[in-house]
């Protein structure tokens, strides 16, 4: 009689099991058809009336600034009451991993950021994003820009926000010293020279991190590539294997480069990473840091002083020909909405906000980054009104596109043989004869 | 057919009751292995939703893969000198720990509580420990040119070998500690009237008694740190200039990084096969020194 009890126990646990398992796959359904219900409801009746409130998830790699983000959704929230926004910051350097393996385990997320050009080409490819072509908001963006993100011909992401990768300097520094603010490589090297002479750090570096070297070396190398050997469809070539590094005679310049770097750089350049290196220059002892626009608000946060007097910012003279060296202005962030979305209504209007002035002025003045909407404001911080005459005369260029929509990460491979270098572990020949090897074995 | 059919009925309880852990082993387990195993056949990028069977290709590609081989090098310095030098540490604090030591309940506790902390957590402490926090401790003692062993590629293993250390020997040391205390006091003293001094009595009495710690911690230590993923990962990335780029960092860059997914695969099933084999000689050659009481 007990046997009995304890079977129908043991299958009872068993059902619950499989329930609590089954449970998951069976609520965003529900939701996906009530959302479908209630857009059809209000196309049928054209007023909205109480539309049902819905959650649309967010994700975005801009976790340095996740306070700005935030400030800028709850915008959005305050417009929208029938939307509430879930928002995902992931750092920078696992986020499109985590996407990845999100999107290709079924996972809906609604909205997130992408890189333009082989980031976006990758995802479309994979069938994850959205053609948002036509859709109206695009009108908010100059056709240049809307080109120069499309993925073979159509929008499946919309830029949000851009910005210049420049130098940041130590005005106080470069005045006791007498320096002028380099226009060539030279001059650049000659005044960091004069810098560490004058026992101060030249350059503050966070190598820790594998994207600040790979992102100085990203940049070197295509402007030196394409500008001044003018090898403009060197990376497409790379990525089907038609060209090799040995071709390049811009290859070992960076090298070279990277070394000279590391040198001039602070003691331990591959222990400290990213904030560490604001860390240090924003105590006003090291005389430049190339970077982007992110660590504006950390700097000021920690020394108002210095980020309000101090603190300049000039273009990075990557050649010797001064009349190259135009200010480097990347996209950073552009949005993408899930193919597989169930609120594909709210998370348009979301993309529709990001895209109007109100959106674009939130990301001005939340995260200090430029905006690529028409009309939104350009001055976030004292040392950017160094650059303004590049803005104005449309002094610009964007090294990024020389590879854009190439999806071979030669970066990281690239990172860890300059680091090898650094330390005397190999040669500028033998970095490039193990780069090509690698090309060999990984291009398309 | 009867014998059968009896023993069915009576087998049936503890096939019942196995099936839920068989349930979760194989669907944890036993399903994604064996779809490893197919995208390990195919040029999968990891992301898109076709895929191409090119058969051995990658297992090919694999064994002549530079990058495999030193990945596999550094797996192994790492596991081999980790596993000797945590189980000589835990079984000297063991041995420490077990005599009769005041507050040895305290030392007990104080050396058990890195293990307490999660790996990615002291992973962080420690690379902040080794950037700002020592640099200035040596500076303060004049030496200023310390900088992180985790920065210099000559010494960033030795770094998270010394990271996974502090933090590995708790597990072993109660391991240690409840193996001494398993071992009968009469043989001990009936040694020390027959004339053996403390090292005899270690030498001849207590480590082979011992030997079936030695065992369960030889093995879980060596294939725990073969394994190691996060540590790494937290601490350095693989970095600087591949100094600790260890197999499992090296599966997760070729397969997310370098969108090389069926490569990836392929890689995890031959690294698979390795620990298989070495964790077999292992335990036989470690459980053939095992002595009956």
């Amino acid at each position: 009689m007990n046997k009995r009890v304890y079977v129908s126990i043991c299958l009872a646990m068993l059902m619950l099991l499989l329930a609590a398992c089954g449970g998951n796959n069976g609520a965003p359904a529900a939701t996906e058809e009530a959302g479908n219900k209630g857009a059809e409801e209000s196309e049928a009746t054209q007023a909205p009336v109480e539309e049902k409130p819905v959650t649309i998830s967010f994700m975005h790699f801009k976790s340095d600034v996740t306070d700005g983000v935030a400030k800028i959704v709850e915008q959005f929230e305050n417009e929208n009451p029938n939307i509430k926004v879930e928002v995902q910051p992931v750092k920078y350097d696992d986020y499109y991993t985590l996407i990845k393996t999100k999107l290709a385990g079924g996972d809906i997320i609604d909205v997130f950021t992408l890189n333009s050009g082989g980031q976006a080409k990758l995802f479309s490819d994979g069938g994850y994003i959205m053609d948002l072509t036509g859709q109206p908001f695009l009108s908010s963006f100059d056709e240049s820009v809307l080109k120069g993100q499309a993925t073979d011909g159509k929008n499946f992401v919309m830029p949000i926000n851009g910005g210049p990768i420049a130098v940041f300097y130590n005005k106080k520094i470069f005045k006791d010293l007498g320096l002028e603010i380099p226009k060539t490589y030279d001059a650049l090297l000659e005044a960091a020279n004069q810098i560490k002479a004058a026992g101060k750090t030249p350059f503050a570096l966070g190598w820790k991190d594998g994207w600040t070297l790979g992102m100085w070396a990203t940049r070197d190398l295509p402007s030196l590539t394409a500008l001044e050997e003018g090898q403009t469809d060197f990376f497409q070539k790379l990525e089907v294997g038609e060209a090799k590094f040995a071709d390049n005679p811009a290859v070992k310049v960076t090298i070279e480069r990277a070394k000279k770097l590391f040198e001039l750089g602070n003691k331990d350049q591959l222990g400290v990473d990213y904030n560490g290196a604001v860390d240090l220059f924003s105590k006003g002892e090291v005389g430049m840091m190339y970077m982007g626009t992110w660590p504006l608000l950390d700097i000021e946060k920690k020394n108002p002083d210095f980020y309000n007097n101090d603190l300049g910012y000039f273009p990075y003279p990557f050649s010797n020909d001064p009349a190259l060296n135009k200010l480097e202005f990347n996209p950073d962030a552009s949005l993408a909405v899930a193919s597989n979305t169930p609120h594909k209504e709210a998370a348009l209007k979301f993309m529709a906000f990001m895209a109007s002035k109100q959106g674009g002025d939130a990301w001005v003045n939340n995260i200090k980054s430029l905006s690529y909407v028409k009309g939104s404001t350009t001055s976030i911080a004292p040392a950017m009104d160094e650059l303004q005459p590049y803005f104005d005369q449309g002094l610009t260029y964007d090294s990024q596109i020389y590879f854009a929509n190439t999806t071979l990460d030669w970066s990281t491979q690239f990172s860890q043989q300059l680091q090898k270098y650094f330390f005397g572990k190999t040669t500028p020949d033998k970095i490039i004869a193990e780069m090509d090897d690698w090309i060999a074995k990984n291009h398309k | 057919m009867s014998v059968f059919k009896r023993t069915v009925k009576n087998e049936f309880w503890y096939v019942l009751f196995l099936m839920p852990g068989f349930c979760l082993f194989a669907l944890a387990l036993l399903v994604p292995l064996g779809m490893g195993i197919r995208y390990s056949f195919t040029d999968w990028d990891g992301v898109s939703q076709s895929l191409r069977y090119i058969g051995w290709g990658n297992y090919k590609n694999a064994l002549t893969d530079d990058d495999l081989w030193m990945a596999l090098i550094n797996t192994f310095k790492y596991a081999i000198i980790l596993t000797v030098v945590v189980n000589v540490l835990s079984l000297l604090f063991a041995l420490l720990l077990d005599s009769y030591l005041k507050f040895r309940n305290v030392f007990r506790t104080v050396f058990f509580l890195p293990s307490v902390i999660s790996i990615v957590l002291s992973g962080f402490i420690w690379s902040y420990n080794y950037s700002t926090g020592l640099p200035k401790l040596f500076s303060f003692f004049g030496f200023d040119n310390v900088t992180s062993p985790l920065g210099n590629p000559s010494y960033a293993l030795f770094g998270v070998i010394v990271i996974a250390v502090w933090q590995g020997i708790g597990a072993p040391m109660i391991i240690y500690i409840a193996g001494l205390q398993g071992i009968p006091q009469e043989i001990v003293e009936s040694a020390k009237i027959d004339g053996a001094g403390t090292s005899k009595t270690l030498w001849h009495i207590v480590l082979p008694l011992l030997a079936p710690s030695f065992t369960i911690n030889m093995v879980l230590t060596l294939t725990g740190a073969l394994k190691v993923f996060d540590l790494v990962f937290v601490t350095t990335h693989g970095g600087p200039a591949f100094a600790t780029e260890v197999m499992s960092t090296y599966i997760y860059s070729s397969s997310f990084a370098s969108y090389k997914g069926g490569y990836g695969m392929a890689l995890s099933m031959i690294f698979f096969v390795v620990l298989v084999v070495v964790t077999l000689i292992q335990l036989s050659v470690f459980r053939r020194r095992e002595v009956e009481v």
